[in-house]
């Protein structure tokens, strides 16, 4: 673990004599247990270790690096912008809010995340960590523009690791739609990123993960959250194109009435391998989960859900499901899945499903016979497949511009 | 209906028999290998067989991933041969057989002599140690079917024992594995000649009766070429504060055509009502569809034992192999099972079908796990697993813990699994109808348990039915 991290901590610039002591102690307990690999049960469909050690000789801090360029924002509708240049915050743009009800600041690190023990990627972030960004809507405002967060990757990056950490609160009845829009340059590097959520009350968050283009990096997302009564949590991940990329959602619902839906919808292509892992904590009565998880994997790509579902003793009335869907199209893809449930009350309503399997030959055999050729009607089906997970977005303008990214992603089959 | 107005049957078999033993001296160590190798005779490759487990012992970890846990376990303080003094010499006829031992079986509902046996049904009863008794085996020789103790089997069938002992459960599998393959003591060996249907349900019932022995049975079931055989297990124990283990490794191999059916109906002694005493039941059954067209199934019924951990499974690695799972865990008090299937597809065309149904009450825990394990080479393969489970009262758990793997296009793997209490609608329709709350859950969970119960034949069935109710009696509140 020495030989690949090589990195040389005095380089990080810190504020304290204590932050250094805190990075240099985080980072001595990473290098004693390493990388995660298949042993550890988080762990077991994707060799971390494995992954990184294959592909990377050597990795260290990005440090230094120019950029001059423009970003090329979305102008499909509108929209509020934080830029992000290799994990670190650079801009940020609120034009369709009232200032004083939105604050968004650079941000340095969290001091204690408690369910995170023992994961040993969060002693690296804490170690190596370039901070991100916080954000904080106030009580009752509601957003009226996405905020679009551009998590910009230049071409310098290669065999570096980028340390994120970010932080996001909605204050007592406020609402926000976020979305997560990476644009990588060719490089290959390794991000490793921790983030906070914290919902109040009767508050709703809308997060949307998607890519720009293919991207040779290697990503890794902690989402760790608490939700309030009458919240709401959606998160929909539409991260296709990715090397390798985990994201991990430990949600908490820790009073009456939250409600948590995590929607996902990838095409999956070669040499991709692609991991969504929930923890679900139903920790009060009457509160909902929902989760659809769907893959679409051609070539030797190789997606993974592991998702649990946890029901405390006092969270009766619990209505909880999971449902993972796999299109496995070629022989050398691979589909793994562990949809997982621990239930300790009677009264709740928990269930889940997983199928994998290939293009149902009879639908396909339908759109055949009334003269659709075999490509267009599979990519039809496939489509049609993905599709399904965008229910939930109200915004026809953003819905478009959400099916039209799927559907390049599927041309690109 | 208040709880604790219903108390708890009694556990019908805790009683214990009276009966000198023979034991080997207290602890693991080679030395009481070499012992209990000797008393049964053994050749010397299966003492080097033996000796090589322990040896492989040595160097392995107990497995702890599991979700109940329990106090470690003294292997050096427990039995591994105890087996009553009557019956060091073999008795030629049941005649000889020590009369309080067949009084003991009498009891237990498990009549040795053939006469008073429902017809249909050859019983190899093992009792501790040893094998007490085969009833049929005269009408069962005549076609060539071999059914004896594994002991006899050793010494009779060598050719037989040899090729097949471990194939499917290697000495160095895991742990418990590997202690049964190294002090493994008595159990049941079966062999079907090719084409031939197996006239009667071969049976096998597991009695513990000594105190502080642990009981480490191997069962051989062999189906050659387009054989059938059905074979049930039984087991019980007596009441005792104490925990006893009981680490049994079942291996079965099917070839070309042959068709297997395993069917469970344990009840070994669960603990009293606080979660005192009780059989650890942690079992190693593992079949394999070595030919084409061959098929296992595994029919379960686990109501007993303290804690239940085991996964019986399948290898599907002939084409168009078929394996089954059928299972019900009832978990009552503190009882925890961890219970599931493993279905490994390799051949082309395999399938595999799993229903589980859990049901939890009182301070139980009652967990599912299975693999479902479709290979690259496994063309067109399919697997549909439904798993349910059922609470009552909110002090129990039920876990869901299944491993999809699926790793070609062309088959298809469907999983589908809930969770609830029983539903009050039908409740309330049952007690409109002059059913009291216990009559009318015994009709529902029997209900919710039938696709499971009617894979058992006939004669476990019923028992099977009427445990199931008694399993569950006054948890209901």
């Amino acid at each position: 673990m020495d030989q690949l991290f090589n990195i040389d901590l005095k380089k990080i610039p810190v504020s304290s004599d204590q932050e250094a002591l805190e990075r240099k102690k985080n980072f001595e307990l990473f290098l004693e247990n390493g990388l995660p690999n298949k042993k550890d049960e988080n762990w077991k469909f994707s060799d971390l270790n494995y992954i990184i050690s294959k592909n990377f000789k050597q990795i260290s801090v990005s440090d230094d690096f120019k950029f001059d360029k423009k970003i090329e924002f979305i102008n499909d509708f509108e929209h509020n912008h934080i830029t992000l240049i290799n994990g670190a915050y650079k801009s940020c743009d609120i034009r369709f809010e009232e200032k004083e009800k939105v604050k968004i600041e650079s941000f340095k690190s969290f001091d204690n995340f408690t369910n995170e023990k023992g994961n040993n990627l969060y002693n690296l972030n804490k170690a190596l960590s370039s901070g991100g960004f916080s954000l904080e809507i106030l009580k009752d405002y509601k957003c009226k523009k996405p905020i679009i967060i551009y998590n910009y990757f230049t071409s310098d990056l290669d065999n570096k690791i980028i340390s994120n950490s970010n932080q996001i609160k909605l204050s007592k009845n406020s609402e926000l739609t976020l979305i997560e829009y990476n644009i990588s340059e060719e490089s290959k590097f390794f991000k490793n990123t921790f983030e906070n959520i914290n919902i109040e009350q009767g508050s709703l968050l809308k997060s949307i993960t998607i890519q720009k283009n293919k991207s040779n990096g290697y990503f890794y997302k902690n989402i760790s959250g608490i939700q309030d009564y009458n919240s709401s949590y959606q998160s929909f991940i539409l991260s296709s194109g990715l090397k390798f990329n985990k994201i991990e959602i430990n949600m908490n619902l820790e009073k009456e009435n939250s409600t948590c839906y995590i929607l996902s919808g990838l095409s999956l292509g070669k040499d991709e391998h692609q991991e969504i892992k929930t923890r679900i904590n139903h920790l009060a009565p009457n509160c909902k989960s929902y989760q659809k998880i769907k893959n679409v994997l051609e070539n030797d790509s190789n997606g993974v859900y592991q998702g649990k579902i946890f029901v405390k003793d006092i969270a009766q009335k619990t209505d909880a499901y999971q449902l993972s869907k796999a299109l496995i199209l070629d022989d050398q893809a691979e589909f793994n899945a562990k949809p997982e449930l621990e239930i300790y009350a009677d009264d709740v309503k928990c269930s889940h499903g997983s199928t994998s399997g290939s293009i149902d030959e009879d639908a396909i055999h339908y759109l055949m016979t009334r003269g659709i050729k075999l490509p267009i009607a599979k990519k039809l089906l496939i489509n049609g497949f993905l599709n399904e997970i965008f229910e939930n977005i109200q915004e026809e303008k953003l819905k478009t511009f959400l099916e039209k990214s799927i559907m390049e992603q599927v041309d690109g089959i | 209906m208040k709880s604790g107005e219903l108390k708890n049957q009694e556990y019908k078999y805790g009683f214990s028999t009276d009966i000198e033993n023979f034991k080997a001296p207290k602890g693991l160590s080679e030395k009481t290998i070499k012992f209990i190798s000797e008393v049964k005779k053994e050749p010397k490759w299966m003492l080097d067989w033996r000796l090589k487990a322990f040896n492989r012992l040595k160097v392995l970890k107990e497995p702890n991933w599991q979700k109940p846990k329990y106090p470690k376990i003294n292997y050096q303080d427990l039995y591994y041969y105890s087996a009553p003094k009557s019956m060091k010499d073999k008795p030629k006829s049941l005649d000889e057989v020590d009369p309080k031992l067949i009084e003991t079986y009498n009891k237990l509902g498990i009549p040795l002599n053939e006469q008073k046996r429902l017809s249909g049904v050859a019983v190899d009863a093992v009792f501790d140690s040893v094998s007490v008794a085969t009833t049929f085996k005269g009408e069962l020789d005549k076609k060539g079917i071999i059914f004896c103790p594994i002991s006899e089997a050793i010494q009779k069938h060598p050719e037989l024992v040899k090729k097949y002992l471990g194939s499917v459960i290697p000495i160095s599998d895991h742990y418990f594995a590997t202690l049964n393959s190294a002090v493994f003591t008595d159990g049941s060996f079966v062999y079907i000649p090719p084409n031939t249907r197996c006239p009667m349900e071969l049976s096998t019932y597991f009695r513990i009766n000594a105190s502080e022995t642990g009981q480490f049975e191997r069962t051989l079931i062999i189906a050659d070429k387009g054989s059938y055989v059905s074979y049930l297990e039984g087991c019980t124990a007596p009441m005792r504060d104490e925990n006893q283990l009981h680490a049994a490794n079942v291996e079965l191999v099917a070839l070309d055509d042959a068709e297997i059916k395993y069917s469970t109906v344990q009840n070994w002694y669960p603990g009293d009502k606080d979660g005192v005493g009780g059989i650890y039941n942690f079992v190693t059954k593992r079949g394999a569809c070595r030919g084409k067209n061959s098929k296992i199934s595994w029919t379960q019924v686990e109501t007993g034992s303290a804690i239940t951990w085991k996964y019986p499974s399948c290898i599907l690695q002939g084409d168009n192999s078929v394996g089954e799972f059928y299972s019900i865990a009832i978990t009552n008090n503190h009882q925890k099972a961890d219970t599931g299937t493993k279905m490994i597809h390799l051949g082309k065309n395999t399938k595999s079908k799993i229903i589980s149904k859990g049901i939890s009450a009182g301070q139980a825990d009652n967990t599912y796990r299975g693999l479902v394990d479709i290979g690259a080479k496994a063309k067109n393969s399919r697997n549909y697993t439904q798993c349910d489970s059922l609470l009552m009262g909110n002090k129990c758990g039920a876990h869901t813990v299944p491993y999809i793997k699926n790793k070609n296009s062309s088959s298809t793997v469907e999983h589908e699994a809930t969770t609830s209490k029983i539903n009050e609608d039908q409740l309330f329709y049952c007690n409109q109808r002059g059913l009291n709350q216990e009559e009318a859950v015994s009709l529902i969970v029997n209900g919710f348990c039938k696709e499971v119960l009617q894979q058992l034949p006939m004669e476990f069935a019923v028992e099977a039915q009427k445990l199931v109710s008694i399993s569950l009696e006054g948890s209901v509140g």
